[in-house]
């Protein structure tokens, strides 16, 4: 793949441009971006990261002191750059080279063809698309990946490992779709559960190709296998760099399964559990992940044809459910979406959804200025524009799924199409 | 909110394909195209899809994290113990006799008619005495005995008290006189006295017992006191009163005179409340600059840590010290006048209780965790030097459950103008400690009398061990009550082992006491009151006691209500389904 595409070259040059230009012109701005909730989380946020590779090169276990909760397997990757305080070039170069590697896999995706027409499905209006490099362009000039960028986030790692998984399974290439997608799992949990239909969308792939699969069970058994292990080699990395395995797994999976920090962000979990009585807390986390994790199962037998746009909608489920949701999340569900350009005609509520969306992103860090540091605020004002901001989400995921069934829906019934429909 | 993200999930189940409606062109309501068998099945399967994780994950979830966990307390054992049924503490004491000159046999006559006396003398049987002839090898023991006695390990009655008749010539009455470092009352007779084995009721006899009632009076109120004050022990109606003529701890109190009820009952009130560990903190204040140091460490080892020693098997002791200087006095308290006739500065007796400056001495109200008793070495001004308290010429007090004060007025030096010593040797505070030493055995709750410290701390064992043991009764009661009366609240294991060990202490303490055997009584009461503290103050236990039923409602229905509407009405339109498949297929048939 020597041939580079020259307008691919231009928007990867382009966005490599604008980070380091917006990095040169405000110095300031990566450690303003790296302190705002909305960008850093407690398991994401690169100032902890910071700590814990502090405590790392010391020879302390990295976990010493409660601030740290990120996955170990960062820490010998972040001890390669130079210290980003003095030096931040490196960093955001570093970052900002995660970013492109993201779009290319976004590419890779998108070039698949796999949204439009899959094994069992296929759209209707698919020659409405818009190619690889257009999307890759909208991902990475979104100004939410830019600021994830800048911020210096470790959720952009994440974000990796699930794209990857993403091209690798519509490239027929499902081993290594599985060791992604495990490795976005031991970053951070919840991508474990796109596992049912990430392994859908590599069978299908895989009997679209010459030969036929074994059966489906067989298939699933060993893609879990597959995934299992991935994951169990990377803890038993992890092991060995950090030593105590149970505090390891307490300071991360465990701050990430029960939630001890409720600092703001712009989720709806922390909030929620501020007020919930104690004794009530430990069935509310299992209540939430459980919603979480209850659409999974409904999603992926209700649109078993389209299991990419089920992972789609899973991770705009996520960006909304997730106990530490950031704007990275966000990035990610907006970098997918574009895949689904022709469901954007079904579409009915885009109007609202997106002026929900940028109504939260202006007002958003105004209500967190006046809660915090001006004082003349409480935090009901920014709790209400996360509420909006997961609304404007909801609505744009509650549009999408239904423009989707719409789109099935009009495929068995040719005569109706263009037509006026009522959902009853 | 959640309703609203339930959407994707519902809109699902309820937007079939073939279940949308469709208005034509003219208006005309046109019937819905038939469902496709595969629609119906999908439908059934997503439905299937959310139940399962309902029914699998989120049930146990929810059973596990919201049923309360109680642990099995023995209430009916708890309340028995509140009430008093389960123990009468009685205080057997056992008095050894040492007759080195009379043979056996008098001996034993003498004791018979002595313990006869005594028993006709005593209306409180509670606390009995009981005479013993000591055997030979246990003189030599007794003779050295200079603190309290080893707890008896082998299961024999402590020595309340050991009476050795000394014969003496020239004596026209019997005298007695107590050791004031041991616990031996010497008692010297004219050999003449010594009872015909006939006598029925010899004088020196009724002589001894006297004595023996007398030295007891005070500990005997104290104890009545004690049992009466909570309604454990005799004067509870529900008691069984097996006793074949007990009386009443009401009774002892009617009996003793005026002056020692009160006497007891002042005391009562200003000893401390009893704790497992006290902080002593001894703070030497000085409104000027001198004196700025003090031999306080060979001062308490000198004069307090003896006691302290003595005090071991009652509480444990962590002592403090602190110098603290250009120590003001609070702008409202009075000023001492000066005296012409005493010649020196005087404090009201009124005004003792604004001497001490809590607004700005730091004297910190506890360390820890057990109360501080405070000492007070208050060095006056040279100005304002010697001041003493104007009544009574007195230079220290008491602050009831609080402390002790002493105003130490050292030698001015000479020099142009008077100035206080730079130090206070250990000689200069000699009466300081002296006088904290006393203060603290008061404010420990130390009976006044007789004189021998060794008696005292005895009677201070018995009267210790019978507060613990009724106290950590009641707070089993409370405890059991509490339990009872708000069923929502959890009861973690640790507090039913503190409540299985509180009991059988409390069991092993009331054994210890039937026996006389006071020391380890005490020791076992206050394992038995630590342990009954640490159930009744268990932090996870009172979380959720203001949280009745109703508010569950509030918890669960504004999340799970939206979440569960169209879940179960998606349920009943399957079920539904089903039933009328079902129904149509036996109509074929």
């Amino acid at each position: 793949m020597l041939v580079v595409d020259r307008r691919q070259a231009a928007v990867f040059a382009g966005a490599l441009a604008l980070r380091l230009l917006l990095l040169v012109l405000f110095p300031s701005l990566p450690d303003l971006l790296t302190g705002r909730v909305e960008v850093s989380t407690p398991i994401s946020s690169f100032k902890r990261l910071q700590e814990g590779l502090f405590l790392y090169t010391r020879n302390v276990s990295p976990y010493d002191g409660g601030v740290f909760h990120q996955a170990p397997l960062l820490l010998p990757v972040f001890a390669l750059l130079p210290n980003a305080r003095e030096f931040p070039l490196p960093t955001a170069l570093f970052y900002s080279l995660i970013d492109l590697i993201n779009a290319n896999a976004l590419i890779t995706i998108s070039d698949s063809g796999q949204a439009g027409s899959g094994r069992l499905f296929s759209a209707l209006r698919k020659h409405i698309r818009w190619d690889g490099v257009s999307i890759a362009a909208w991902f990475l000039f979104n100004p939410f990946t830019i600021a994830t960028c800048l911020g210096r986030s470790t959720s952009v790692f994440t974000t990796t490992g699930i794209l990857y998984a993403l091209s690798n399974a519509v490239s027929g290439n499902s081993l290594n779709a599985m060791l992604s997608l495990g490795f976005a799992s031991y970053l951070s949990i919840y991508p474990a559960l796109l596992f049912i239909p990430l392994m859908l969308l590599c069978y299908d792939r895989r009997a679209q190709g010459s030969r036929l699969p074994a059966g489906v069970a067989i298939f699933a058994v060993q893609h879990l296998a597959i995934f299992l292990l991935s994951i169990a080699g990377l803890l038993g990395i992890s092991c060995f760099i950090v030593g105590d395995f149970s505090q390891f797994i307490s300071a991360t999976y465990g701050f990430q399964l029960l939630v001890p920090d409720l600092t703001p962000n712009v989720g709806l979990w922390w909030y929620f559990f501020i007020e919930m009585f104690d004794s009530f807390r430990e069935f509310f986390l299992g209540v939430f992940w459980l919603h979480l994790a209850a659409y999974v199962g409904g999603l992926t037998v209700r649109l078993r044809g389209q299991p990419l746009f089920v992972i789609t909608s899973l991770l705009g489920i996520f960006a909304v459910f997730k106990p530490y949701p950031s704007i990275s999340d966000a990035s990610l569900y907006f970098a997918l979406l574009p895949l689904y350009r022709h469901l954007f005609p079904l579409m009915r509520y885009t109007f609202f959804a997106v002026s929900a969306l940028l109504y939260a992103t202006l007002l958003g860090p105004a209500f967190y200025h006046l809660w915090i540091y001006a004082g003349s605020g409480n935090a009901n004002f920014f709790y209400a524009i996360t509420l909006v901001w997961s609304l404007g989400l909801s609505i744009l995921l509650a549009d999408t799924i239904f423009a989707a069934l719409r789109d099935e829906w009009e495929q068995e019934n040719p005569e109706m199409r263009g037509k006026e429909a009522r959902q009853i | 909110m959640t309703g609203k993200n339930e959407d994707p999930g519902s809109s699902q189940t309820t937007s079939m394909p073939a279940n949308d409606t469709m208005s034509s062109k003219a208006g005309a309501l046109l019937l819905p195209p038939p469902e496709k068998p595969e629609a119906i099945r999908t439908r059934f399967k997503v439905i299937a899809a959310f139940w399962a994780v309902i029914i699998f994950l989120g049930f146990p979830i929810w059973w596990k994290t919201t049923s309360i966990y109680r642990a099995r307390l023995p209430i009916q054992d708890m309340v028995e113990w509140a009430d008093g049924k389960s123990c009468r503490p009685v205080f057997p004491l056992e008095i050894h006799f040492e007759t080195p000159s009379l043979p056996e046999s008098e001996a034993h006559h003498l004791l018979r008619a002595t313990q006869h006396t005594l028993d006709d003398l005593n209306e409180f049987s509670a606390h009995h005495l009981r005479l013993k002839l000591s055997g030979e090898g246990a003189v030599a023991g007794h003779d050295d005995m200079l603190e309290q006695p080893q707890p008896s390990l082998d299961g024999k009655a402590d020595n309340a008290l050991t009476v050795r008749l000394l014969p003496q010539e020239n004596l026209a009455a019997p005298r007695s006189e107590l050791h004031p470092d041991t616990i031996r009352l010497d008692v010297y007779y004219p050999p003449s006295q010594i009872p015909p084995p006939s006598a029925s009721n010899p004088p020196l006899s009724a002589y001894i017992a006297g004595e023996l009632q007398n030295l007891f009076t005070e500990e005997k109120a104290i104890i009545a006191q004690v049992l009466s004050d909570s309604s454990v022990g005799g004067t509870n109606p529900l008691a069984p009163s097996s006793a074949n003529n007990q009386q009443q701890p009401s009774v002892v109190l009617n009996s003793i005179s005026p002056q020692l009820a009160e006497s007891i009952t002042r005391r009562l009130r200003r000893s401390m409340k009893y704790a497992e560990t006290y902080h002593l903190a001894f703070s030497l204040f000085t409104p000027g600059s001198e004196p700025a140091s003090w031999d306080v460490q060979t001062a308490v080892e000198e004069y307090i840590s003896p006691l302290l020693q003595a005090f071991t098997p009652i509480s444990n002791f962590t002592v403090d010290t602190q110098v603290q200087l250009y120590a003001t006095s609070a702008p409202t308290a009075p000023l001492p006048e000066y005296d012409e006739t005493q010649a020196a500065w005087t404090l009201k007796k009124e005004d003792l209780s604004a001497f001490i400056n809590a607004a700005e001495w730091p004297l910190s109200p506890s360390i820890g965790n057990g109360p501080t008793i405070n000492f007070i070495l208050y060095v006056p001004a040279p100005s304002q030097s010697p001041m003493v308290v104007k009544e009574s010429s007195a230079t220290g007090w008491i602050i009831p459950q609080w402390g002790g004060v002493f105003l130490l007025n050292p030698p001015l030096s000479t020099a142009d103008y008077p100035s206080n010593p730079p130090h206070l040797s250990q000689e200069t505070l000699r009466p300081a400690f002296l006088t904290f030493s006393h203060q603290l055995l008061t404010l420990l709750g130390a009976p006044a009398s007789p004189a021998s410290l060794p008696f005292r701390l005895q009677t201070l064992i018995r009267v210790r061990a019978a507060t613990l043991l009724l106290s950590a009764s009641s707070t089993m009661g409370s405890l059991a009550r509490l339990t009872e009366s708000l069923p929502s609240i959890p009861i973690p294991a640790n507090v039913a082992t503190s409540v299985s060990t509180t009991l059988s202490h409390l069991t092993s303490t009331c054994e210890h006491l039937r026996e006389g055997r006071f020391q380890a009584a005490l020791a076992d009461a206050r394992v038995a009151e630590a342990e009954a503290e640490r159930s009744f103050f268990e932090k996870s236990m009172v979380g959720q006691v203001y949280f009745p039923d109703e508010h569950k409602v509030a918890v669960y229905l504004p999340l799970l209500g939206p979440i569960g509407v169209p879940l179960i009405v998606g349920l009943l339109k399957e079920v539904k389904r089903v039933i009328t498949s079902l129904k149509a297929k036996k109509q074929q048939t």
